[in-house]
Parts: structure tokens; sequence; C-alpha cells
């Protein structure tokens, strides 16, 4: 018995028209879901932020104050000062951790001998959790024997007869210092991807042309990581406007209020002082602040994303 | 006779054994989670030296009692926020919990803890009459309730190298019969002597905001009689209007600057254990603090277990007094309290009784693990005790401390007492930094008080008030005996 082969009629593609909200239909779950997750508490605090709620009088709210917190905030004097200290760290510490960041990056872009083992090694600074960073530079500035007291006066460097951590003309830039040094390898690898994604081809016609190597920097490889840094520069930006940890270990605001953050301030409000309707409107102050910052920069840097 | 060769797993007989050994599992398993967890106490402590010593003794709790302990221990201030978040979230975090005297009349009043008076009206043998009543007063009770008992009390004492002062033929009265400016005078005289190969400095501060600063400062204020508030706790109706702003309080903020011109001056971000272990280190001629530093002092470390240079060569004397005014002692410390939404009320008190009976604290004092370092009782009978005192020679003095202590009146227990201390410690902390006067510094504290205590509705206070008195107090305790 012979079969006898039938060709196969070709499939007809049947295209059907799918309406318009089965998209929105099929990813409406993670939306709601995203939306709830940022939009609830955020909404709990806004609500928090109109009562009287100090968790040292009483388990629940015991009223409405309208923008009572809101004032309290403005005129206790510690938001305005811890807002300036934040900012001062925040603009400060992006921009030398930018710019070491950078400087690292260039080098290890160079291929130079034992580059495998400083890029591994600069990788450590950052796994390091901040609290233990913290304790870390506690002992390093102890000025009955820290290891970096010692190195400024051994260079003439004098230091302030009660540490840099107790001074308030010095404590801001020790906490800084310890920042920059746990965050610069972040900037450093990040930019250094970026500096690997550069085409050769477009940096040996550079070589060709006999460029400059400032030129080199400024006009062809800066430009080219524009994107990468932008980003990077934006999220250590909202990192560093929180900083927290490292001001609970080194100096706990202090001395004064020389180095109260609004992390800090906030902590203090809503988790030392349990005024729940203050911390939340401080929160919602926090929001609004840095997220003005946020979108302004967002606004002029990314106007010629493609 | 089947044998292992005769044995063929099918998919099927897989599923179907597995399934089996699930639901036999998971029947069998449930009952037996369930006892285990009921026969399981969480146990979240502060972080502090009596936590070692329990760690070290709790299996005698687990062989006595067959209740197994998960035991823990963070800060002070991590143990407050953990709690709250677990209270306000009526999530259960633990069964029995640290509680600070400063947290007890919130604790109490939020139904965050259990009040204890009932459970030792039942248990007699919990001789609630053996604990020095000031200690109760101080730590332990709010609004004529048992809330807590105390695992560990300090009060302060004046700490000094005995054989700096032989070398300069000081002597320092071992009967408090001394005042505060003797007290700074003998601190000027070995202020930047040289002795034993380093340079002293004639005292140490813990100047760190806001906690460290306000338990040493608020000693000197009340020894010298500034109090906080017009009436409260000991009035039969409380007035909190601030009195922080008055001329003895200015007094003793001018004597503790000079204290702190006499002090290192990185002392201004020293916490408690910073000054402890200053002193440790030898260079320090003498200081008051704590009573927990009699022992912590005599090692190199926390929990070290190496002596100090200065083990056998420190003396420890009742504080100073200011003339014409009630000496005060600041009282501290640690205690236990049942969480007011734990399933285990009768298992954690079964705890709590163990961790503060007099065999246990022995068994504290007792335990070597770090050398010696525990000598925080809060039971009178354990000050006589021969054992401990060939270990702790100092606890005579150390009881007539506790017994000339208030808590109430050197911290007192306002409802709002954290806020406050941090205004009070942060303004503290610039009058020493020197970007504040003392005279400013009251004066402003004052007015933040004013505006947190009427922002907080306590000014004027409405609600009822309590009459609380160490008489109060003892008259609790006898009739729970």
């Amino acid at each position: 018995m012979t079969l006898a082969s039938v060709p196969a009629a070709p499939r007809k593609r049947v295209r059907r028209h799918m309406p318009d909200y089965v998209p929105w239909l099929l990813i409406s779950p993670s939306v709601i879901l995203l939306l709830a997750l940022i939009a609830f508490p955020l909404l709990f605090a806004l609500k928090n932020s109109f009562y009287f709620w100090n968790l040292q009088m009483g388990p629940t709210p015991l009223g409405f104050v309208g923008f009572d917190n809101y004032k309290m905030a403005l005129q206790g004097g510690f938001f305005l000062g811890a807002l300036w200290n934040t900012i001062l760290l925040t603009v400060v510490g992006t921009a030398v951790e930018f710019t070491l960041g950078l400087m690292i990056a260039l080098l290890l872009a160079r291929q130079l001998k034992g580059m495998n083992v400083a890029r591994a090694l600069l990788i450590m600074p950052t796994t390091i959790a901040p609290i233990v960073v913290g304790f870390l530079f506690r002992y390093m500035y102890d000025p009955g024997g820290g290891l970096i007291p010692w190195l400024l006066t051994s260079v003439g460097i004098p230091i302030p007869a009660q540490g840099l951590l107790g001074s308030s003309t010095t404590a801001l830039w020790a906490v800084l210092f310890a920042d920059v040094w746990q965050w610069t390898p972040f900037f450093a690898i990040v930019l250094y991807a970026g500096l690997l994604s550069i085409p050769d081809d477009i940096l040996e016609a550079a070589r060709l042309d006999r460029t400059p190597p400032l030129a080199l920097l400024w006009h062809i490889k800066l430009p080219l990581i524009k994107k990468t840094a932008l980003i990077v520069v934006m999220l250590r930006f909202m990192q560093l406007f929180n900083t927290f940890d490292l001001i609970v270990v080194l100096t706990k605001g202090g001395p004064g209020s020389s180095t109260r953050t609004l992390g800090y301030t906030l902590y203090q409000a809503g988790m030392v002082d349990f005024n729940i309707g203050l911390s939340s409107a401080m929160t919602w102050m926090m929001v609004i602040i840095v997220n003005a910052i946020i979108g302004l920069f967002v606004f002029f840097a990314f106007r010629d994303w493609d | 006779m089947s044998s292992f060769s005769n044995f063929r797993p099918t998919r099927r007989g897989l599923m179907k054994g597995g399934t089996a050994l699930a639901g036999a599992a998971a029947l069998g398993g449930l009952p037996g989670r369930a006892s285990a967890q009921s026969k399981t106490l969480r146990v979240l402590l502060a972080g502090d030296p009596f936590y070692y010593a329990i760690e070290g003794l709790k299996d005698q709790f687990e062989q006595e009692s067959g209740i197994k302990i998960e035991l823990e221990a963070i800060s002070l201030e991590a143990l407050q926020a953990r709690l709250t978040s677990s209270f306000v979230s009526n999530e259960p975090d633990a069964d029995v919990i640290s509680v600070d005297q400063m947290w007890l009349g919130q604790y109490l009043e939020s139904k965050w803890i259990l009040p204890l008076d009932p459970f030792i009206k039942k248990d007699k043998d919990t001789d609630i009459e053996d604990y020095v009543p000031e200690i109760l007063y101080s730590m332990n009770t709010w609004r004529g309730q048992v809330g807590t008992l105390p695992v560990a009390s300090y009060a302060q004492m004046v700490f000094y190298r005995k054989d700096l002062m032989d070398a300069k033929g000081i002597k320092i009265p071992e009967d408090g019969s001394w005042t505060w400016e003797e007290y700074t005078d003998i601190i000027k005289q070995v202020n930047g002597a040289d002795f034993d190969s380093k340079k002293i400095v004639g005292t140490v501060v813990a100047g760190q905001q806001p906690a460290p600063i306000v338990h040493m400062y608020t000693q000197l204020q009340a020894s010298k009689g500034a109090r906080w508030f017009k009436d409260f706790p000991a009035a039969p109706k409380w007035d909190f209007e601030p009195t922080i702003d008055s001329p003895e309080n200015l007094g003793a903020l001018k004597a503790f600057v000079e204290l702190y011109k006499l002090a290192p001056p990185e002392s201004i971000g020293y916490n408690w254990f910073d000054a402890g272990m200053r002193f440790a280190k030898g260079d320090i001629g003498m200081f008051y603090w704590w009573t927990a530093y009699s022992y912590l002092c005599k090692k190199d470390g926390y929990m070290s277990g190496k002596d100090s240079v200065v083990a056998n060569v420190m003396g420890i004397v009742p504080l100073p007094k200011q003339p014409g005014k009630d000496q005060v002692v600041s009282l501290g410390g640690h205690s236990l309290g049942i969480a007011g939404n734990t399933q285990k009320a009768d298992e954690s008190w079964q705890f709590i009784k163990w961790a503060t009976s007099a065999k246990t604290q022995k068994a504290m004092g007792l335990f070597n693990k770090f050398g010696y370092q525990f000598s925080d009782f809060a039971r009178k009978s354990l000050y006589a005790d021969a054992d401990l005192l060939k270990i702790y020679p100092y606890l005579p003095g150390q009881l007539v401390a506790l017994q000339a202590g208030n808590g109430k009146i050197v911290r007192p227990p306002a409802p709002v007492y954290t806020t406050l201390e941090g205004i009070y410690g942060l303004n503290l902390n610039n009058t020493l930094s020197g970007a504040m006067s003392p005279e400013d510094c009251l004066k402003q504290t004052s007015s933040f008080f004013t505006n947190i205590l009427k922002g907080n509705f306590l000014i004027p206070y409405n609600q009822p008030s309590f009459d609380d008195t160490l008489d109060a107090t003892k008259a609790l305790i006898k009739s729970l005996a």
C-alpha cells in the first residue's frame, strides 16, 4: 500500500483583533500593586500629618490639628537646620564622589598592571553596611590614637581639641569623608562600566586625530557616558539625602545640631519621640523637597534624552 | 518476602507516598509545633551587662521550668522603636521585655504591658519586701501599680584613682561628707599631673546628646536642688510648669561646664561607656557615674575579661552634696515586664520571677565568664551576702546610694519625657561646646519645654493626678507582700 503524499494546506494565521483595553487589563494587577505599595504609606502619612498623634501620650490619634504639625516642624528650628546640613552633605558628597569616582574609573580603564586586584578591592567598601562603616570611622577618628588624627597631625594639619567628630566645624565634614570613602567606589565601578561601553573605533579615531587627553575626556568620553553618569548621580543624590546610619553611629546629630540631617531628625521625631503626627508632616515635607529637586534635575538633565 | 531488588518505584506510587507522608507530617506536626510554641518564651532585652549573666544562666531556668528561652538583646533605642512598632501594629514580638523606667507610664497606660500586681500577690515567694523601696518607686511603679520588676539597678557614685590621690596626699571622704565645690577643687588639683607615666586629666564627662549628657548632668542638677517641674510626681495635683530656668540650675550648669573644662575635650561626644572606659584607661583622676561602672571599669573593654589598669586602684565613694540641700541620687537600670499582647502571661511571669529572684541575682553576681560583671542588685538581702561582698566589697556604699535615690526627681517620668530629654540634651551639649551660654541654655530649654508641654495638653494638666510618693510605694509593697 502506498500512501500518496498530499501537501498540507498552508496554515492561515487568523489575526484576531484584540480589544484596546486588554493590554491595560493585563498590566493592571502590577500597576495596582505598585500604586498600593507606594501610595498607601504616603497617604497614610499624609492623613497622620494633620492629626495630633504622639505615642508617648496615647496609642491612638488624639485629634485633628490642621497644619499645626507642619508649623511645628518649621518653627522648631530643627527642620530648617537639618535641611541645610542635608543639602550641604548631599551636594558636596555627590560632587566629590562623582569626581573621585570618575578619576578612578579613568585609571581602571587604562588597563594598567594590577587593575584586576584594584577592581576587586574597590568594590569592598560599598559592600560594607553603613553602620559598620560608622563604627570603623569612630575608631579611626578617635583623638586618642585614631589613624586619621594621627595622619593629619603628622602632615602638620591641626585638628580641634575635641576631635574631628567633637567640633561643630569639622564634624559634618568628618561624616562626609566616611561617606566618600564608602561610596566613591560605587561611582568608580559604574562609570568604569560606562567607559568600557564606548566603542573602540571612536577612541581610535580620536587618537589618530591626536586629540589631547582632556579634550578626549570632555568632548568624547563624558558625552558618551552621560546617561550612565546622570542616573548614578541621581541615585546617589537621593541616597545621600536620606543619610541616617552614619549620623547615628558617628555623632547622633551633634555636637549641638551641627550634623543633624533630615533623615536623623525624622528618626528622632518618629522613633525616639514617637510623635507620629510631626514625623509624618516632616516626611511629606521631605517628599516634596526631594521630588522638587529630582524633578528639576530630570527636567534639565534629560531634556535631550532620545 | 520482598527485597530491595524487587523495589520498582513508579511515579504514581511516589506521588501517593509523598502525599501520605506530607499529610502525616502535617497532622502529626501541628500539635507538636503548638506544644513546642507554648513551651517557648521570647525574651527581648537591652544589651547591658545583666543580659550576659542571664544569657549564661538561662539553662537553669529552662531545666527548672521546662520552658525554652529565646533570648535577644539590642540597644535601648532600638528596643523602644521595635517594641513600639510591635504594639502599635498589634504584631506580638516578645513575651518578656526590658522596659526602661521612663517608658513605664506610656506602656502601662497604653496596655502594652500587664500590671504585675496580681502576679506578685498570687506568688508570695516573690518576696517583694526584699526590694529596696526607692528602686521600686523610681523604676517600677506608675500610678500605684507595679508594672515591672528590676533586673539591674544603678545609682550614681564617685570613682577615683586611689593611688593618684594617695600620691597627692588627697583624702577622699568615704561617708559622703563633702561638697561639689570640694569635688571640683580636688579635680583641679590632679588635673595635668604626671602620674604612672600618664598625663592625668582631672575628670571626664559623658557629653553626647541626648541621653548620656542628661543622665550625667541631671545628677548634679538634682543634687544642687534644681527640679524639672513645679509639682510632679509627688503632688496631689500635677503641675508641669517647667522650673528648669532657676538659680539652682544655673549654678549646677556652670559647675558642669567647669567640670567639662577639666575633662578631655573630646568627651563632648562621649556616651555612657566611652566615659567609663576613658576612666578605665587610667588617665582620669575622678568622675561620677552609674554604679555599673564599679565593675565595668575594672575591665579594659566591654566583656573583655581582661583587667584594666585601674582594676586594683579604684576607689568608690558616695556623691558630694550641696550645702543646705537634701542629697538626691539618680537611680536607673533595667526592668522586666510582660508584653500586653503575649499569649503566655503565666510563663512570662515565671521567667520574670526567676530572673529577679535573690537566688538568680546572686548567681548573676557570681557568674564569671567575663570576670565578675554584675553587681546591680535591687534586693536588700544581697547587699549583706558574704559571697558577693568578697567579690564586690563596695556593695554597702552602693546600698546607701540606692537608698538615697529618687529617680522620679532626677529624671521625672513625665509623659513626653523623651522629647524633653532630646531638647535638654541638645542644649546642654551646645553649652559645653560654647555655642550657647548657660543662661541661654536654661532659658531656651524652659521655653521649649513650655511649648512642648502645652502642645501635648500637659499644661494646664486636666487629667487625674496621682500623688506619687515613696510612702505610697512602701504602702503598695506592704499590700502586695
